[in-house]
């Protein structure tokens, strides 16, 4: 219901809804069916020129399909893809020569050199002699293994392995970058590199990015434009602040407490302003109504319980919040 | 489709092991095997209770003519024990006019040695009954021993075209199956690695890249053929130039059949790459299934020696039988084009089909 919310917002407004507007690339109503099993359905998304927008939701969510069929890896059942108004489904060649993928896996040769590895996909892009050593130079620059470029990729740790997995995407210029979850179980330096590496990446050299994640901060920090995904569908969509403005009559409530009490979360589910009660590390994270006297309520209820209230933390909310709300469950369940 | 064969290559000069050892193993086997099987067979002989040494040493002499089997004398004792213990098929207990063979079990080499010794003893024992009308016995022996090197009649073998026998050269055919089947399992593990290739996602990069399927796949497929022809050349050569082994006149035509036999497994990779859904499952099928098809095209055994039809007819979808028919035929019998043309074209048709399905199987299953 939400993804309409901007689109009825532009008809009242007299504006043409998002897919009738001519953007970079839009995926458009994209369906795909493996095995009778619905992966993706009914997905429409559209990316600007120069924009960084996110794709977030958790394993499962039909992130890396919609991507394999925006980036004409895979074939829609229904619905199209357009680069600058013209279907790639039936000219991919024409999204492919623009197009940068860092996938989800490590594509690349173990056995190989990252200096190899990036001299092989530089060769399959058609780069050669000068051009493409200073490529491989610059890119490897980029993603900070400049001085470890003659090391075999299989001794490489984790987080070395997905930043020459990025870029060697990279070598051959791409307009548009789409990213499959490029931090996946990395140590946070590298973390930090690689998202230092995409916002670089859109700001300086002007790409137009697509980053899928179920990491919310991730998406926060990198995006300007947010799709939401679940079960296989867009379930909201729009700014990050848009997003949050979903949860703008609610509050985000964390009680830090002296120990944990499931008879206290249960009294406070029960009261009418909660929404959800979440049970964290140190004690409660509730999502409530905007409602004045509410905290006297919760002050009463600790004493009646033999609780000490160390701390109460009134959070603005995060696009997980949002998530949690929209579908009753945290991005890594 | 440079850089994929490069890439490949790249890859093989960091770690040659598969291949080398493929080779190397090639090579052992063939020493092995087939440099071991024209020793003679040891039979060991005991004399029975009573018997004379004389005797003993008699038979001995008169058995040990042949040259496919040594006689030697031994202690009834040991004798016994080594064909208790497997360590030979068969030991013979000599009697005055009379032979017993001792042996675990009936196989291939004691039909072989009865037979070699029933004969003996039916020869000596017929002269022994003939002596006996002789006025002179040394004479008889001699006249005897002339008439048998200078028979009236003289049994010529010929082949039906009338040319001499060729003596069938076993050596040349494990040579042959050798270099063929570890061949087989070279290109196989070559080819899963178009399999493991898509697992990791480095094929999907490149489909995304200006580089064509068609170039994508003749980039693999051309170096997994490069890798096992040059595999197969190189023991023919050291066979050939090294260990002076005789692969007749035309080791040309030996060099273009194991090109054509390298594509027909390429293509039969290609197949069970297509048909098997992951690189584990290709890598627990195929050395499973490999190791099955020169036993069944009889690879191993002189020919003729598997004459069930259903096994023949099996056999026929093997490129290794085919290639194994028109090898021997060219080195043993100096056979030319012609006559090897049916192997060569059942080869062609093999790599045809089994490319065509298995690329297909290969595509399908992306979609």
């Amino acid at each position: 219901m939400h993804c309409l919310f901007p689109c009825i917002l532009a008809i009242a407004n007299g504006l043409s809804p998002i897919w009738e507007v001519e953007h970079m690339l839009e995926a458009v109503e994209l369906r795909k069916v493996f095995k009778g099993k619905t992966a993706v359905d009914n997905v429409s998304l559209y990316l600007d020129e120069g924009e960084s927008v996110g794709l977030l939701g958790p394993n499962g969510a039909g992130k890396s399909t919609t991507i394999s069929m925006i980036s004409s890896l895979l074939t829609p059942n229904s619905g199209d893809v357009r680069l600058n108004g013209a279907s790639i489904v039936s000219k991919p060649q024409l999204i492919r020569q623009v197009l940068g993928v860092v996938p989800q896996e490590i594509a690349l040769y173990e056995a190989l050199s990252a200096y190899e590895n990036l001299k092989f996909f530089g060769r399959i892009y058609r780069l050669k002699g000068k051009e493409l050593e200073v490529k491989i130079q610059e890119v490897l620059e980029m993603v900070g293994l400049k001085d470890r470029q003659k090391e075999l990729i299989k001794s490489y740790s984790g987080g070395m392995k997905r930043r020459i997995n990025i870029a060697a995407a990279l070598l051959h210029d791409p307009k548009i970058v789409i990213m499959d979850e490029p931090t996946v179980g990395i140590d946070p330096q590298s973390r930090s590199h690689i998202l230092e590496t995409v916002r670089q990446l859109n700001r300086e050299k002007g790409t137009t990015v697509l980053y899928t994640s179920h990491y919310m901060e991730e998406v926060e920090q990198l995006c300007s434009r947010v799709y939401i995904m679940d079960h296989g569908r867009i379930i909201a969509s729009g700014t990050t602040d848009e997003l949050r403005r979903i949860l703008s009559s609610e509050d985000t409530l964390l009680l830090q407490l002296d120990k944990q009490s499931h008879e206290l979360a249960n009294e406070l589910r029960n009261l009418s302003p909660v929404r959800q009660v979440e049970e964290t590390e140190n004690g409660l994270k509730l999502i409530v109504a905007k409602q004045n006297q509410f905290l006297s309520a919760v002050v009463q209820a600790a004493e009646r319980h033999q609780v000490q209230l160390i701390n109460i933390h009134v959070q603005t909310p995060s696009l997980e919040d949002v998530f949690l709300h929209l579908t009753g469950r945290t991005l890594r369940d | 489709m440079n850089p994929i064969f490069l890439a490949q290559w790249m890859k093989d000069k960091r770690s040659p092991l598969l291949i080398l050892s493929f080779c190397g193993l090639s090579i052992l086997a063939t020493l092995l095997f087939g440099f071991g099987i024209d020793s003679q067979m040891k039979i060991s002989v005991f004399k029975a209770p009573g018997m004379e040494t004389r005797q003993a040493e008699a038979w001995l002499h008169l058995l040990n003519k042949g040259e496919t089997i040594k006689f030697v004398i031994q202690d009834e004792d040991q004798a016994r024990s080594e064909v208790r213990e497997g360590r030979t098929d068969a030991a013979v207990q000599l009697m005055e006019n009379d032979y017993r063979i001792i042996a675990a079990i009936d196989n291939p080499n004691v039909q072989l040695v009865e037979r070699h010794v029933h004969s003996v003893f039916v020869e000596e024992l017929r002269l022994r009954a003939a002596e006996k009308f002789a006025d002179d016995v040394g004479t008889f022996r001699r006249e005897m021993a002339q008439y048998q090197g200078d028979p009236p009649l003289v049994l010529n073998l010929r082949t039906s075209e009338g040319d001499e026998l060729i003596e069938y050269n076993m050596s040349l055919q494990l040579l042959f199956t050798f270099s063929l089947f570890l061949a087989m399992f070279t290109v196989g593990y070559k080819i899963n690695s178009i399999s493991m290739e898509k697992v990791a996602g480095i094929w999907s990069r490149i489909i995304l890249s200006p580089v064509s399927k068609f170039e994508m796949y003749t980039g693999h497929l051309m170096y997994s053929s490069l890798v096992g022809f040059l595999q197969i050349s190189a023991v023919f050569v050291l066979f050939n130039f090294v260990f002076g082994l005789d692969l007749g006149f035309r080791f040309g035509m030996l060099i273009l059949i194991a090109g054509i036999y390298t594509l027909s497994i390429v293509a039969m990779s290609m197949l069970l790459t297509g048909i098997l859904k992951t690189p584990e499952q290709f890598n627990m099928v195929f050395p499973s299934a490999i190791p099955v098809m020169p036993l069944l095209s009889g690879a191993y055994m002189p020919p003729g020696t598997i004459t069930n039809k259903f096994l023949l007819g099996i056999s026929e979808i093997f490129p290794l039988k085919h290639a194994l028919d028109a090898l021997v035929a060219v080195a043993i019998y100096d056979a030319g084009w012609q006559e090897v043309f049916l192997s060569i074209a059942k080869l062609c048709i093999i790599g045809v089909i089994c490319m065509g399905v298995g690329i297909n199987l290969m595509e399908r299953r992306r979609r």
